[in-house]
């Protein structure tokens, strides 16, 4: 029953995202052929989007792989851990419920208001999703529980969003560091970063005497943004490669090509990590994925240990300023500024940060007189040719984008395709039958916990708007801040900050319509701002004693915190003058723009 | 185990106990009202003046809060936090407006208005007509806002009909049947998401794009596109609007004053506005806009009579277009009658 129930959640969410791949080929073909586009073509896609998402999150949620803190695996076993899982399944339920609530509220008025899609297909229907996903994560919270006296103790957080929903005028008022302490606690403990970014939301406005609703509303709309779709198309691109062989294929390429470098080895991580982390998005999966066949070979090099683990600890964040790297999409989404543009931009500051990591590698290659391997022109070669189709996808991409043919989103389905067809039916390192529905479902889970941050993070922005706080920042940074550099340098400084404490995405949503007025007013470029803090957020991640890829590190290399922090220092260094670098010099950023513009 | 009960107490208390109440404060009404025009502008400049108005005029009853420039979120996203009750108004343009109600599409058929002076008077005439219908989906309308003329803006010149057939022309994703009826008459749509519009310029995906010269000047559009046919496609309006709940809740007098406000306002935006949209034209014809009127009105005339035709009875309620159409002749017919 319950494994029916699974096969028909990822039967949805994968005939979603092949929805999301087709409609805009078939839309780039009829547009080209018969200048007209396929009725809904658009809205269906973006609708496509929401479903994967949310699919997706219950997916997440019933595998417990929804986004959380790593915090909570430090509590030794026993009842006090138990206490805090239950604690966090609470607060979970809670919140899921809260929100499962105010998703309902959305669906009513729109079915009321009788709104359509596209041919005759009503708006309601599709939303539907929000409530129904909501809902399977707070009964999974619940369930994903062992004991039965703690589901049991987990359930009342079930009566509680219920009880917060319709009691909310009561909650008009009320002080908003108590439920924002708890749910941090709740965080810390365990929680899903969901949980903590929802919960702080829904809090604020009831405290305001604002109705919860108004976070679904804006969940919704990111959800459907016209753009957005090149999440999970990009996504499934880079999972259809990295499923099959093709990081092994790429692997070899890079050896051929760099290992006889001095430091080649370490060269080789740094590349390969990058590429990883722009195909995959987060740039913990980097760690997680690439950290337990790197280390040994670094190790089996002759690196010294703190070396590897530094050097993987922070080469896990170098791709998220390259193309198609999730960060950026996010960022232009919300930020309103053309993807295109990102990309291009982002393209120098991500090499330039990939050579400093690579130059480290080398030096330290060099100070201990490490052998090499030679150089040999028949294994490139051969290699170049066995990896010809990964090759090709990039160039593929980018000639669709820039010629006009495809927008944003188009080039992202077709890169989809493109990587489904080679890896289904060139390489066959994929079957039809055995792996692709496994490929979709395990995609909609990755881009479900995502999209679950991003939707929370912007309800939680949409309370920033409506205390009118980037308003009052605005004004406060106006009286007190009087250069550019002395904004910049305090800028460096927040983002380091904010980096150390929220994952890329949230901190995407919930930072950038903060400092976009800001930045408008000293009059840096909005390409630049979006590199810069991307750059800086990177930072933040490495920055002790709390930033998420040292905690990443630690639990995968099995090292002690403290000490992967350490051997993550000199890197920490090295990047920060290329953050510096990227932010005080924006010709590194805006050049290539610049460029393009002059043809 | 007493341990972890303990701990359920507490959680159970956190998360559902009695939470500390404040003493119901005076009933004042706080209007939280969203718009789209960028903050500083001459709407924004009005709707922030309006405000004080309010407040001057109901002694503080009414406070209005105003977050421009879309902070809210676009026109579909502010209707709805405006049914939810997470907002109370907003100053809308056609898109949201059509949203909450059809018969608004009626200020939407091209060439149907020739000029301000038509365009108010049909407003005029068919405003308590529109107003009912707002009045029954839940809002109430608190005055209506100009928002200037859409013209069309291109890469090439465009002296003539079939010189825009030529060109790529930007239609809005999402109006299969407008760009359909588009492809019907030899146009070459191309239906794109509005934030699409300045990549796609740039690439040569679309040609042609309808805008108001305000807003081509603001986006900055006129560099891609630096041809400008004036043919005046179709007015842009706006209005402002309240959810009927938030209105309810204010006495008659503060209502009367609200009203008075808004009509202030709205007769403020009648001159304000296409005197901007002729100094944006003038700014962009100073760096570089070339602009040219037709050489063949009437087969535009005959087109926009054509679209007309197709758009009565499927976009605009057949009632309404019929109203607007008979009052729009009756004033083309009147200054004959007069002396």
């Amino acid at each position: 029953m319950r494994s029916g129930l699974r096969r028909i959640e990822e039967g949805f969410a994968a005939a979603a995202l092949l929805v999301a791949v087709l409609l805009p080929l078939l839309e780039i073909a009829v547009r080209r052929l018969w200048g007209v586009g396929v009725p809904g073509s658009g809205p269906f896609v973006q609708q496509a989007t929401l479903w994967v998402g949310f699919l997706g999150a219950a997916l997440a949620a019933r595998d417990g792989r929804l986004l959380a803190l790593a915090t909570a695996s430090f509590l030794p076993e026993g009842p006090a851990r138990s206490a805090a899982q239950t604690f966090a399944a609470a607060t979970a339920a809670t919140v899921a419920t809260l929100l499962a609530l105010a998703s309902w509220a959305l669906v009513a008025i729109t079915r009321d208001a009788g709104t359509v899609v596209a041919v005759g297909v009503r708006t309601w229907w599709l939303q539907l999703v929000l409530p129904v996903a909501f809902a399977l994560i707070a009964i999974r919270s619940v369930w994903r529980l062992e004991a039965p006296g703690a589901r049991a103790l987990a359930a009342l957080g079930v009566a509680a969003g219920a009880a917060l929903w319709f009691g909310a005028p009561a909650i008009e008022g009320a002080p908003a560091w108590p439920g924002l302490l708890l749910l941090a606690l709740a965080a810390l403990l365990g929680a899903p970063l969901f949980a903590l970014l929802g919960g702080a939301a829904a809090w604020l406005f009831l405290g305001d005497g604002v109705t919860p609703a108004a976070i679904p509303v804006e969940t919704y709309a990111l959800s459907v943004s016209p753009t957005l779709p090149a999440i999970p198309l990009f996504t499934l691109a880079g999972f259809a490669l990295a499923e099959g062989r093709s990081s092994e294929r790429l692997l070899r390429v890079f050896r051929a090509c760099f290992g006889w470098l001095p430091g080649g080895t370490a060269v080789v991580c740094a590349l390969v990590c990058s590429l990883f982390t722009a195909f995959t998005g987060g740039s913990g999966v980097t760690i997680v994925a690439l950290g337990g066949l790197l280390l040994p070979a670094l190790l089996r090099d002759g690196y010294r240990d703190s070396f590897a683990v530094g050097l993987l600890t922070a080469s896990g964040s170098l791709g998220i300023l390259l193309p198609p790297a999730l960060p950026l999409i996010v960022y232009a989404v919300v930020a309103r500024v053309p993807i295109e543009d990102l990309f291009l931009g982002g393209l120098v500051p991500a090499v330039l940060m990939t050579t400093l990591v690579a130059a480290w590698g080398m030096r330290e290659s060099l100070a201990q007189h490490m052998e090499r391997p030679p150089f040999r022109v028949d294994e490139a070669a051969r290699a170049l040719w066995q990896a010809k189709w990964e090759l090709a996808l990039p160039v593929l991409v980018l000639i669709a984008l820039l010629s006009g043919w495809t927008t944003a989103v188009e080039s992202a389905a077709l890169a989809a395709a493109y990587a489904l067809v080679v890896q289904l039916f060139v390489h066959r390192d994929l079957s039809p039958r055995r792996d692709l529905l496994r490929v979709l479902a395990e995609c909609a889970r990755v881009v479900g916990s995502v999209m679950l941050i991003l939707g929370v993070a912007v309800g939680l922005t949409g309370y920033l708007v409506n205390a009118q706080v980037p308003a009052e920042l605005l004004d406060w940074t106006r009286d007190h801040v009087s250069s550019r550099a002395a904004f910049l340098l305090g800028l460096n400084g927040f983002l380091l900050v904010v980096g150390c404490l929220m994952d890329v995405f949230s901190a995407t949503v919930v930072v950038v319509p903060l400092i976009v007025p800001l930045a408008a007013h000293y009059e840096i470029d909005p390409i630049h701002l979006g590199i810069l803090f991307l750059a800086n957020l990177e930072l933040g991640y490495l920055t002790p004693p709390v930033g998420l890829n040292l905690f990443l590190a630690a639990q995968r290399f099995e090292r002690p915190l403290l000490s992967v922090a350490r051997a993550t220092l000199p890197m920490l260094l090295v990047l920060a003058t290329g953050v510096l670098l990227i932010t005080y010099v924006p010709a590194i950023t805006t050049g290539l723009l610049a460029l393009r513009a002059s043809h | 185990m007493r341990c972890a009960l303990a701990f359920a107490a507490l959680v159970g208390w956190l998360l559902a106990g009695p939470l500390p109440l404040r003493a119901e404060p005076e009933r004042r009404v706080q209007v939280r009202l969203a718009s789209f025009v960028p903050e500083g502008s001459i709407w924004d400049k009005g709707l922030r003046r309006m405000g004080e108005e309010w407040r001057r005029d109901t002694d503080g009853r009414v406070t209005l809060t105003v977050y421009p420039g879309g902070q809210q979120g676009e026109e579909a996203t502010v209707v709805a936090k405006m049914r939810l009750g997470a907002l109370q108004a907003a100053s809308l343009t056609i898109l949201g407006l059509a949203q909450i109600d059809e018969g608004f599409n009626v200020f939407t058929v091209p060439f149907f208005y020739d000029s301000y002076q038509e365009l108010h008077h049909v407003i005029a005439a068919l405003a308590p007509d529109l107003e009912g219908r707002l009045e029954a989906k839940g809002f109430v309308l608190i005055g209506w806002g100009d928002a200037g003329w859409l013209q069309v803006f291109s890469v090439k010149p465009v002296s003539t009909l079939p010189d825009l057939k030529r060109q790529k022309i930007y239609a809005a994703a999402g109006f299969d049947r407008m760009v359909q009826w588009y492809k019907a008459n030899g146009f070459q749509p191309r239906p794109l998401a509005f934030g699409d519009i300045p990549q796609a310029l740039a690439t040569g995906m679309i040609e042609a794009v309808p805008i108001t010269p305000v807003a081509a000047l603001f986006l900055q559009w006129y560099h891609a596109a630096p041809y400008m046919t004036e043919i005046g496609l179709a007015p842009l309006v706006g209005a402002t609007v309240m959810t009927k709940k938030t209105w309810q809740a204010l006495s008659e007098a503060d209502r009367e004053a609200l009203r008075a406000s808004g009509a202030r306002l709205q007769e403020h935006l009648r001159t304000a506005v296409p005197e901007q949209d002729r100094e944006a034209v003038e700014e962009m014809q100073r760096r570089g806009l070339h602009v040219s009127t037709p050489s063949d009105p009437a087969a535009w005339r005959a087109l926009g009579d054509h679209f007309a035709e197709l758009m009565r009875g499927t976009y605009v309620p057949e009632s309404l277009f019929d109203r607007a159409l008979a009052e729009r002749d009756a004033l083309r017919a009147a200054p004959r009658a007069e002396p």
